[in-house]
């Protein structure tokens, strides 16, 4: 109870009495009881706790698709969050949280919170029914069970779920589909494939170093990354390095918030990453820079390298492609070399093109020959999954008797795919998530007639936007489970209200530090919001009620118990600790070395670093880390979307507070391209390229380059933009190994812009 | 939509508990029944030939969802600085239900100052009141005075406002801001 709300109450009523004696009074006059068909009810004598004054302090953890995965201390008063503030026991989380994390309390409190399940009278027409819960999985249980006989099989049922909550029970929408059958799944990811197997190429795996362990480098690069806006808490690493003398360079097309922290910030030619760190390598190899014995004892391949670099690199061949002076390479390539040790964060903005694999294969061997891997202070950093070896109780489901699937396949799917070495005669029916549009305009056999969409917002996310909106007029149902009223949402038949992170029960970890944090319910669910795994679990119910044996998933869940049962002895051991319960102390750290590869034991088929990879040219790749040239330009710009500081890809750009700040989407174009149109800051402008157009307000700044047009990716709850109307669905080099489909070249597009 | 100084009790109470089961409808046939409810004088042609489904979904474009609400039904919006439901102006309402030894049987689930919980609250003042002992009368008085008055009257006005100006209302939907607005000024006006 909010004391001052009582307080005020009381005084407004001149409250002479207790309030325990008035209520004491009403209930000897009879007054208590309840009316016919009144809504409220007697307060019952131990209801009365309500009037405690004390905070509960509850954990949560933020499960967005970020690197910091923050550790948060929920307060609640009489069932209400009152503030949350970051865990001090991280020490990485270290207290404090992003601006988006601070306004997390906003999201279970807003108003335009999808309440309750709805249903749509017509996709896309705004008009909305409210159904209960049982309503709304007849309907689609119905459907399942109508598709499954139709085509005797449930591969029509299409799921499409990515990073909207890396929460491990969330798995359970996974898990949930395989119960019903083999069903059609999306398989990839948008984010990091291509650098994903990039260094599962050259190490075996990818595996970062602690990000605490950044204070130990003495020469710091961050390539292509902005943790000054997407990693918060890794700047403290940052500048403690450089405070302890260690030079920063930041290599980006933008000028970021990054760069200008940076002791050194080259504006690069976009997607010429690759030339610039070969360039480097020339460099160190001729001036013999390089770690001699760490590259004869740990890799193999590298005098191969070496050829290639002095057959077909110079230092003005890289600065010609890259833009960055050859003197400036000579420079910090020597600096780099010479400083131990030495590291680069690679960012998942420069691996999302056409030679995005490639590239980020030249910088892995600039780290390596520089004998830089494998050490505290070191590493070619670019994320890691070592600590995310949970059961995946909710994932790892039964197929119902009898299921029949797809023939022919036996990738990964995805790369958060646990689903462990069960070989069976069939498998889902893998769809590219990168070309979900594509996908699902032309799968058949069956087509995609049932569309469930979870963790995920295609319509803003996706690519191609127009393609998509003439794709989601295709299946017969779509599903989306939701906290807001997406574009997704408005293209959906039912919408079904999901739990935000403080009303279920979950653990995560992160693909960057090293932490695991609990995440405790902390108050109920607001409305009629049910978490995936409930929803999966009276999906079953429902299932099973019109035909038993037709979904496997368990009934009757409890989001605690099915925490619990995310954890083993492996995990335990790895963090130290004997019991789950133990994180509700605090967060816990993996008991890890802080450096990747400290062994020197790779995961590569040699078990050494492979600077010559022969599995990547099986894969149709080339073997060497060799300059791959980026996609050919179609338009006059380039077009960028990178990440706002303001949200999470489609997430917290609409909560209120997030607007106060940023209320509205905005181009940037440097003033040269500008007065070559005509255009002056703040003019509308129409930015558009083969696919589609942008209509929005231009700010005119140098931070970024003459030839690039610049948008934020983000939805606005109020405004139409959408960059994915320009962004189409060309793939990246690398991405199926280790995904099971390519990347997109996200950063690999082109337009031009005009005044609108 | 002419309504009399002071109605009777019966018809008083009718037409509260009529505005707030229509606030709280979940269907068209709850709207409908609700509509059904009110006192025979407040019978508008308007409400007889409404189009059943219509009403539906321009009521959940107001007040339910799935979108982003055009006159979201919790006093919160309209009292706070920043649209936020569960804060300071739930509690409060939460703290004068408490008082009376009422609870929302949706407490935490649903906010407190939803409309048509605070209508229910006011129903269940009028009829206390009427069947209030001398000990506690003058605090029950005070304490409507004050829900009434320093709440209800400040907010509801707005929230009607709000319907009226929203851009999918329909003529039920005015019909129905005119009653609340009408409900209101009858109450206020009984506090004499």
């Amino acid at each position: 109870m909010n004391h001052s709300a009582v307080d005020q109450a009381q005084k407004a009523i001149g409250c002479a009495m207790s309030r325990r004696k008035f209520l004491g009074c009403l209930a000897a006059s009879g007054l208590l009881a309840a009316f016919p068909g009144a809504l409220l009810r007697p307060l019952e004598a131990r209801a009365q706790g309500g009037f405690q004054e004390g905070l509960e302090m509850f954990r949560n953890a933020c499960p967005r698709n970020c690197y910091d995965t923050c550790s948060i201390k929920t307060f609640v008063k009489d069932g209400v969050i009152q503030y949350i503030e970051g865990a001090p026991e991280s020490t990485f989380t270290d207290g404090g949280l992003c601006v988006k994390g601070y306004a997390y309390t906003r999201r279970p409190y807003s108003p335009d919170r999808v309440k309750y399940p709805m249903i749509q009278s017509g996709r896309g027409s705004g008009n909305w029914k409210r159904i209960s819960w049982d309503e709304a999985l007849d309907v689609i249980a119905k459907k399942f069970i109508e598709i499954n006989e139709k085509d005797g099989s449930m591969l029509g049922l299409a799921l499409s779920k990515y990073s909207g909550n890396f929460g491990i029970t969330n798995y359970g929408v996974e898990g949930m589909m395989t119960s019903l059958g083999y069903t059609s799944r999306f398989v990839g990811t948008p984010c990091w494939p291509a650098g994903i197997d990039a260094q599962n190429y050259d190490l075996g795996d990818m595996w970062c170093n602690d990000p605490e362990d950044l204070v130990n480098a003495r020469y710091i690069i961050l390539w292509g990354a902005n943790p000054a806006w997407n990693s918060v808490h890794s700047m403290k690493y940052i500048l403690e390095a450089q405070d302890r003398g260690a030079k920063v360079v930041c290599i980006d097309p933008v000028f970021t918030q990054t760069a200008a922290k940076a002791d050194v910030y080259w504006e690069v030619e976009t997607s010429m990453d690759g030339a610039l760190a070969l360039g480097m390598a020339r460099h160190i190899l001729d001036r013999e820079l390089h770690d001699r014995e760490w590259v004869r004892n740990n890799s193999l391949g590298f005098e191969d390298f070496a050829d290639y670099l002095r057959r077909e690199v110079t230092v003005d061949w890289a600065a010609e492609q890259s833009g960055i002076p050859a003197e400036q390479i000579t420079r910090v390539a020597e600096e780099f070399a010479t400083a131990k040790p030495a590291s680069i964060w690679i960012g998942y903005g420069m691996q999302r093109h056409v030679n995005g694999g490639a590239s980020v294969r030249s910088v892995d061997a600039l780290v390596a020959m520089t004998g830089n891997v494998g050490k505290a202070g070191g590493g070619a950093r670019y994320g890691h999954l070592r600590t995310w070896g949970f059961n995946y109780h909710a994932l790892l489901q039964k197929r119902p008797e009898g299921a029949v699937g797809f023939l022919g396949t036996g990738g990964p799917m995805g790369d958060f795919d646990f689903t462990g070495d069960v070989q069976d005669e069939y498998t889902d029916r893998p769809l590219n998530m990168n070309k979900t549009a594509e996908e699902i305009l032309t799968a058949d056999d069956p087509p995609v007639r049932v569309l469930w969409v979870s963790c995920k917002n295609p319509l803003s996310q996706d690519f191609d936007r127009n393609k998509m909106v003439r794709a989601f007029q295709k299946p017969e149902l779509i599903v989306s489970v939701e906290q807001y009223f997406t574009e997704t949402v408005a293209l959906s038949d039912i919408v079904l209200p999901v739990t935000t992170l403080f009303e279920e029960w979950t653990v995560n970890v992160s693909y960057w530090h090293y932490w695991m944090s609990i995440n405790e319910q902390a108050i109920k669910p607001m409305y009629e919001t049910k978490s995936n795994i409930e929803i999966a679990a009276a999906l079953s119910k429902r299932m099973n009620e019109l035909q038993p044996g037709s979904c496997t998933f368990p009934t009757d869940i409890d989001t605690k118990d099915w925490l619990a049962r995310e954890f083993n002895q492996g995990i335990y051991d790895l963090f130290g600790i004997s019991s789950w319960e133990e994180l509700k102390n605090g967060p816990v750290k993996a008991k890890m070395h802080p450096a990747s590869w400290h062994d020197l034991q790779f995961g590569t088929p040699s078990g050494k670093y492979e600077f010559r990879s022969e599995l990547c040219a099986e894969h149709g790749h080339q073997a060497l880390p060799k300059f791959k040239e980026g996609r050919k330009p179609y338009d006059k710009l380039r077009l960028l979307t990178p990440h706002t500081k303001f949200g999470i890809h489609s997430q917290f750009v609409n909560i209120d507070w997030m607007e106060e700040f940023n209320p509205e989407p905005f181009c940037y174009l440097n003033p040269k391209a500008a007065s070559e149109r005509g255009i002056k800051d703040g003019d509308q402008v129409r930015v558009f390229n083969k696919i589609g157009e942008v209509r929005l307000e231009v700010k005119l700044t140098e931070v970024v380059p003459p030839d690039v047009v610049m948008m934020y990716t983000a939805w606005f709850r109020n405004n139409p933009y959408n960059c994915q109307n320009l962004v189409d669905d060309e793939a990246s080099d690398m991405g199926a190994y280790k995904t099971g489909m390519p990347g997109v070249a996200i950063h690999g597009q082109f337009c031009d812009v005009a005044r609108a | 939509m002419e309504c009399p100084k002071t109605m009777p009790l019966d018809d008083e109470s009718r037409l509260t508990a009529a505005v707030r089961d229509f606030f709280i409808a979940q269907n068209a046939a709850e709207l409908r029944a609700s509509v059904a409810k009110l006192p025979p004088n407040w019978r508008d042609e308007r409400l007889h030939d409404a189009d059943w489904e219509q009403t539906e979904f321009a009521f959940n474009r107001l007040f339910v969802g799935p979108m982003a609400l055009e006159a979201p039904p919790y006093a919160s919006v309209y009292l706070e600085d920043e649209p936020q439901v569960m804060g300071k102006t739930t509690m409060l309402v939460r703290s004068v239900y408490e008082m009376i030894g009422l609870v929302s049987p949706w407490k935490n689930t649903l906010p407190d100052d939803h409309i048509s919980l605070e209508l229910d609250a006011a129903l269940a003042l009028h009829r206390m009141l009427h069947a209030a002992t001398p000990s506690v009368r003058g605090q029950l008085q005070e304490l409507r005075v004050f829900f009434l008055e320093e709440h209800v009257q400040v907010w509801v006005p707005r929230f009607c406002a709000r319907i009226e100006a929203a851009p999918s209302v329909t003529p039920v939907l005015l019909c129905m801001a005119a009653a609340l607005r009408q409900w209101l000024g009858t109450s206020i006006a009984r506090q004499g």
